[in-house]
């Protein structure tokens, strides 16, 4: 482990010193391209898929492998500066946020698929690589991967590995954390740690168990072993309509209850549906107050029959029209307009929020009509779009930010769902993490003592808070002595800002 | 913590990236002036989702933001805040390959075609460029939009000694951009024939179902002549007459694209003229490029008052050829061709003009005549105009790219619709060292009504 | 290091007594943890007693080695210290079982089998197997057991979706929630899975639960070797039939593969056919598991140097000929275990001699680790764990120290059962 920076620097850095310094690092490591301080460039990076927070980063670096990317971390550790990864910038929740006074390593340029053994089951990619990709590599073979967030276009796995993003087939397949094996992991120190591996069950802690979905706030993954997945036999996709939420909801029940566990099940309701059809024209039927969106796969003899008992049950629950997708093409339409439900939103609302929040599925009626209640009594139009099947609701909350205090009101709206699921015993985030987003709402769902404990975990991989600091938890504490060193009061702590943990 | 929402004020909205009520009405101070800034209400309607990265032939080769159309998007953004128009954010909008991908696959519908417009007029009018850059962009406007002298250019050689560029050219390292591009051309001329002149009205074969007017474009005229008369006499097949204004130039298209606008809006004058004169119901294109610049002379005109009208109701008349034959539906029956095909979108076609299913229907009506998907079928092949002249580099990635993907179809022929592309795959699949024909889709479908044989293409 | 046998065990007891439903001494006729007599048996009623006893224990500085249903103390190296056993089976209710929303809350000393009658008053199951009868789900979440259908599934890493510890100094911390997606947060239910008690002690968990299928059919063919064997598992891993289980057994009768289908009945009658064609024309099929289920190959009965030296081997798919090849010619092998995701039990008689079982896991370790995976000596005669580190080598092993240094900085916790001497 590389030693204390707070004992090793003779006499403190300044800010800038300490980023120069691990910029001569970077470009003795890096082709000209891969170490940027051009300011209109580096304001390019200082959002994600969040923009409205932003932060202009002190330099960003592009590795192109993982020797350079930890000997990047290692001079982050040895300056004392902070460093945010960033995969292909598209998060929800500004977890990829940069930082002012640091270093933002983006791991776009790590993007070989090293590997796809069809006889393990398994791809080796590194964390640039795009979902998307892992499952075309893999499809030849007759595999895919499994976890497909909508944006899995352009989404990294790096990205899904800080995220433990999960898409809509996880109510059938689990998340990213179910599906990725093993990693190659750089911790904040600058070490390589090897975690998990090929074979299942590496013995010790499941280290890698709790990376996954820490948001990078432990450490950055430079490769990662995936399972995959054998592709189904037989997969149908039927698209729903129904007169209204609360039919498509029970339907949704109905087929749950009647034992059958669809790859996945998507609902949209009016608004959802007006947005995507002006966005990608995906021809759902018209006049829906809420469409469904079933996919059943697995073998072809269980398929045939499950599909004709939730033809069925949509059916006893009000639906009005069914469509089979016949062909991929159909498929792919009926997915697009599913996929394309966030951004396609922009087609009927200067501005919007995306909120994701999860609560138990049997609650979906309450809460879907507490929130038209919510809607009605603010005037704020509300978009629903959700994984039905698991309880995962994406609102979408629509203002105009030209018509004074409506971005506020939004907030609040956005704010009081966040509420409804707490309340009915879910979740602030389902798959978009937490990130700087909604760290003030971790307090709303965790008591101090569980999250004194998450911090625990945290203090154990980075001691001195470089990697991704400031997102996740609500204030910054500080982590006890660190065995071996000895340091100063941390100047929060000296100033009253922190306490030590 | 150091994160700030909203520390400047120009934002406070929760989807988009820049307000336009904050940008608007205000003076601009940065990289852009008051004259068709690029469009800050346009710019708000991107919501950085990033969807736009993958499809983006620069973010493919480089995978920076800032080669990115979100990235560009966002340094437009920052222009309008006013950051100054530094050589570094010239540079990323210079390597945008204008192929329009990003706009077919953006879920908000932003319009990152009129973005890098606006943004390139305002690149040409403010930014000096290096006395090598002007030059060779000066070369090349005085060449590429001039069917005449391009014609010239079929000599190479004799055409430089002609009009003693060489030594000009030789400076600007034009030669050694343009030499494998020429090369690809002559490759090509013979078996594309002599020039052979348009007449200037030609009768529709049986009942006249149509009149159309036909652009015979100024690279597609001069280097592939034989496209020009295919089309012809498949119009002439499918029963329309068709008109050839021989007062007709350059669409603009090369000009608008590089930001040339006063440029590109002369030509476009002249060409409203010429086909207002013909009295024609539809204006047919048989190149991408051409037929989506003649399909915005709207905007590029609209603030001219005298041409404003007319403009707008040229542009509502232009189709590009193949969806003028799926609108009128075959009547000239089809021979057999058994032959593998692989069709490549050209940019222009599939995502400026969103023209994807039409040359599909004409070509598997064929047959005898198998149709192979290319893999990456919706990037860029690096052609884009001049842009292989001017960013020979990641251009000829880009070609190399498309060259293996089309070589692993295993197809005999490659069809596309772009002269440009044409070229510039063609100059790719040489270098892969697995030659192939290559044919416009209207030779295909011109060989196929003739009753030629597959060899004549091959 | 850990508080040690001169800490005064009759003042921990009082203080003990004070905060805790039962406190007494080990019962004669066990012998503790792996042959560790602990000082004192503490048995809390529900979870604020566990947390006093913590908090007890924290300031008198014991040590505390949870058990659930005591059935898998003796797996692991046994403690470098036993003050306190912490008796959970008295935390034995069901919690919570929502049918609808496929979930179940539990409190840790609940048995397996337990868990699994309520689950299926709801038509559902927990889809983990009980691999050792009688064993708590705090137990089976300590050390990560797992049986055959983690081939569809997962481990209970991957059902577990909230969890409660309590911590080294008595705090009470929880994680995940009652929901199926959740990622607000640390997934501390990840690493608390297979920490054998060295973290905290977990009091409570909350798990995904499946509907119970309606039709279940195994599908069994023999091998007469390892390239057979592989042949036959790969046949099922990459049909199409869906395997919830692909098993393999080997003993002095021979070897076969099972695959568990499951599913409706008209579906698992179809995929039955296809999963036959493809096993060949010797292939069977059964409505009743085969004989042992999920069982360990190693005897469970037997205690102190009457066990067996229990193997896990792992690796990936593609190493099963070699691990095959490097187990097949020991005396007595018996060898059963999910083929199909790379795990592989093996008993070795304890008969055999420490040096020999040495040399053997020593060799395996070779072959497992260039297939990626590793080999754990599960359970063993006291004279085998002297032998050979039961763990083997750890690639990360700083990292989990420093994690561990964070969790339970006195090393308290079930000290010296874990990997590394953690």
């Amino acid at each position: 482990m590389s030693s204390s920076p707070a004992t090793t620097a003779p006499a403190p850095e300044s800010v800038d010193q300490r980023i120069a310094a691990v910029a001569d690092v970077a470009r003795r490591l890096l082709p000209e391209e891969g170490v940027i301080t051009d300011r209109a460039r580096l304001r390019t990076y200082e959002c994600d898929g969040l923009a409205h927070y932003r932060v202009t980063p002190a330099l960003v670096v592009v590795p192109e492998t993982a020797e350079q990317l930890a000997e990047v971390v290692r001079a982050c550790a040895d300056h004392a500066v902070p460093y945010v990864a960033r995969g292909s910038g598209t998060g929800l929740s500004g977890g990829a946020l940069p930082h002012a006074e640091g270093v933002l390593v983006v791991t776009s340029r790590m993007r070989e698929i090293r590997e796809v053994r069809r006889e393990d089951q398994r791809a080796v990619v590194e964390p640039g690589v795009i979902n998307l990709d892992v499952t075309r590599a893999a499809t030849p073979h007759g595999y895919y991967y499994a976890p497909d967030p909508s944006s899995q276009q352009i989404c990294s796995i790096g990205g899904n590995v800080a995220e433990n993003s999960g898409g809509a087939h996880c109510l059938k397949y689990g998340f990213t954390a179910n599906h990725v094996l093993g990693a190659d992991f750089v911790a904040p120190d600058g070490e390589h740690v090897p975690l998990g591996g090929m074979a299942p069950d590496a013995p010790g802690y499941d280290l890698l168990g709790a990376v996954i979905g820490s948001e990078g706030t432990l450490g950055i993954v430079t490769t990662v072993t995936v399972r995959l997945t054998r592709l189904p036999e037989e997969v149908r996709t039927l698209l729903v309509g129904f007169a209204s939420t609360d039919q498509a909801g029970a339907a949704t029940s109905a087929i749950i209850a009647a034992g059958i566990v669809p790859a996945a099940i998507e609902m949209m309701d009016a608004l959802a549906i007006e947005a995507a059809e002006a966005a990608v024209r995906c021809n759902y039927p018209d006049g829906a107050g809420a469409v469904l969106v079933i996919e059943l796969d697995g073998s072809v003899h269980d398929v045939e029959a499950e599909f004709s008992d939730v033809e069925r049950l949509c059916r006893e629950h009000g639906s009005f029209e069914q469509r089979l997708a016949t062909d991929p093409a159909d498929r792919a339409l009926i997915w697009k307009g599913r996929k394309s439900a966030f951004a396609a939103v922009g087609r009927i609302s200067p501005d919007y929020i995306v909120q994701d929040g999860v609560i138990p599925r049997t609650a979906l009626p309450e809460v879907l009509s507490r929130i038209a209640a919510l809607s009605e009594e603010s005037g704020v139009r509300v978009a629903n779009v959700f994984h039905a099947g698991d309880g995962n609701l994406h609102p979408l909350v629509l203002f105009d930010d030209a018509v004074e205090g409506a971005g506020d009101a939004a907030e609040k709206v956005s704010g009081a769902i966040l509420d409804l699921c707490i309340e009915h015993g879910g979740s602030i985030t389902g798959e978009h993490g937490v990130g700087m987003d909604k760290a003030k709402y971790m307090p709303r769902m965790y008591s101090d003592d569980d999250l004194d404990t998450m911090q625990l975990v945290r203090c154990a991989f980075d001691p001195h808070h470089l990697s991704n600091p400031g997102k996740l938890f609500p204030t910054p504490r500080l982590c006890g002595e660190v065995p071996g060193r000895k340091k100063a009061p941390h100047p929060l702590q000296a100033a009253g800002l922190a306490e030590v943990f | 913590m150091t994160a700030q929402r909203d520390t400047d004020g120009t934002l406070g909205d929760m989807g988009s990236i820049v307000d336009p009520a904050d940008v608007l009405g205000g003076p601009s101070v940065g990289a852009f002036d008051d004259h068709h800034p690029p469009d800050a209400a346009l710019i708000g309607d991107c919501v950085h989702c990033g969807f736009c990265l993958p499809t983006c032939p620069t973010y493919v080769l480089w995978s920076e933001e800032m080669d990115s159309p979100r990235g560009r998007i966002y340094l437009m953004k920052e222009g309008l805040e006013g950051e100054p128009m530094s050589d570094s954010m010239v540079g990323h909008f210079d390597a945008c390959l204008g192929c329009m991908a990003c706009v077919t696959a953006c879920p908000s519908g932003v319009q990152y075609d009129r973005l890098i417009e606006q943004t390139r007029a305002q690149v040409e009018r403010r930014h000096e460029r290096s006395p090598g850059d002007k030059a060779l962009r000066g070369l090349i406007f005085s060449i590429f939009p001039h069917p005449r002298r391009l014609r010239l250019l079929r000599g190479p050689l004799r055409v430089l000694q002609r009009t003693r560029l060489d030594k000009a050219m030789r400076r600007t390292g034009l030669l050694d951009r343009v030499a494998p591009q020429l090369a690809a051309m002559e490759r090509l001329a013979p078996r594309l024939g002599k020039p052979q002149p348009l007449p200037e009205r030609i009768a529709a074969q049986g009942e006249r179902r149509m009149t159309v007017g036909m652009l015979v474009g100024c690279v597609q005229g001069a280097f592939f002549p034989g496209v020009n008369a295919a089309t012809a006499r498949v119009l002439r097949a499918e029963g329309c007459e068709v008109v050839v204004p021989p007062s007709q130039g350059c669409c603009g298209a090369l000009s608008v694209h590089n930001g040339r606008e006063a440029e590109g809006q002369d030509y476009a004058r002249v060409l409203v003229d010429a086909f207002d004169e013909a009295g024609v119901e539809r204006i047919v294109v048989n190149a991408a490029g051409c037929g989506s610049t003649m399909k915005e002379y709207a905007e590029l005109l609209a603030d001219d008052p005298a041409y404003a009208e007319r403009a707008a109701a040229f542009a509502e008349r232009v189709r590009d050829v193949s969806e003028i034959l799926v609108e009128l539906g075959p009547v000239a029956p089809r021979h057999p061709l058994e032959v593998t095909v692989a069709y490549h979108d050209a940019c222009h076609l599939a995502h400026a003009q969103g023209v994807r299913s039409q040359p599909r229907e004409l070509l598997r009506a064929i047959p005898g005549l198998e149709l192979k998907e290319i893999a990456e079928g919706d990037l860029c092949c690096g052609s884009a105009g001049v842009y292989n002249i001017l960013n020979p580099e990641p251009a000829q990635e880009l070609g190399d790219r498309k060259a293996r993907n089309i070589v692993a179809t295993g197809a005999e022929l490659l069809v596309t619709a772009n002269p440009g592309c044409l070229m510039q795959v063609t100059s790719s699949i040489e270098r892969s060292g697995h030659p192939m024909g290559m044919a416009h889709t209207l030779e295909v479908l011109d060989a196929s009504i003739r009753g030629a044989p597959v060899a004549e293409l091959l | 290091m850990a508080a040690s046998t001169t800490t005064d065990l009759d003042g921990a007891r009082e203080a003990l007594t004070s905060v805790c439903g039962r406190v007494g001494e080990l019962e004669e006729a066990s012998d503790g943890v792996d042959g560790v007599r602990p000082g004192l048996v503490a048995g809390p009623n529900d979870v604020d007693q566990v947390a006093a006893v913590m908090r007890v224990c924290s300031e008198r500085g014991l040590s505390v080695v949870p058990r659930g249903r005591g059935t898998k103390l003796t797996w692991g190296t046994p403690p470098a210290s036993a003050d306190v056993l912490l008796d959970l089976s008295a935390l034995d209710r069901v919690l919570d079982h929502q049918a609808g929303d496929l979930i179940l809350a539990t409190q840790a000393g609940v048995r397996l089998a337990d868990v699994q009658s309520v689950a299926a008053e709801g038509g559902q199951r927990l889809t983990l197997d009980e691999t050792v009868p009688g064993g708590s789900v705090g137990g089976m979440l300590a050390t990560n057991a797992s049986g055959p259908r983690r081939q569809a599934v997962g481990t209970a890493r991957d059902l577990l979706i909230g969890i409660t510890v309590v911590r080294h100094d008595g705090v009470v911390a929880k994680a995940g929630g009652r929901v199926v997606k959740n990622v607000a947060g640390y997934d501390l239910g990840k690493l608390l899975v297979g920490s054998f008690g060295t973290l905290g002690v977990i009091v409570d968990a909350t798990f995904r639960l499946h509907p119970v299928p309606a039709a279940t059919r195994w599908v069994s063919a023999a091998f007469d070797g390892p390239a057979r064997a592989h042949e036959l598992v790969q046949a099922a891993v990459h049909s199409q039939v869906v395997p919830a289980a692909v098993e393999l057994e080997q003993d002095e009768q021979g070897g076969r593969v099972h695959v568990l289908l499951e599913g409706r009945p008209d579906g698992v009658a179809g995929r039955t056919e296809a999963l036959r064609a493809l096993l060949g024309p010797d292939a069977t099929d059964a409505e009743e598991p085969p004989a042992g289920g999920a069982a360990y190959p190693w005897d469970l009965a037997a205690t102190g140097d009457e066990r067996d030296t229990a193997l896990k081997t792992t690796f990936a798919l593609s190493g099963l000929p070699d691990v095959l090849g490097a187990l097949g010619d020991l005396d007595g092998l018996r060898l059963r275990g999910s083929a199909g995701v790379g795990v592989l039990y093996a008993a070795l008689p304890h008969r055999t001699a420490p040096a020999d079982v040495a040399a053997t896991v020593e060799r395996l370790r070779g072959v497992c680790g260039r297939h990626g995976g590793s080999v754990v000596v599960v359970d063993a005669p006291a004279a085998v764990k002297d032998a050979v580190d039961p763990w083997g080598p750890v690639p990360a092993l700083a990292l989990m120290r420093r994690v561990k240094e964070q969790f339970d900085p006195d090393h308290r916790l079930s000290p010296g059962r874990f990997v590394g001497g953690i």
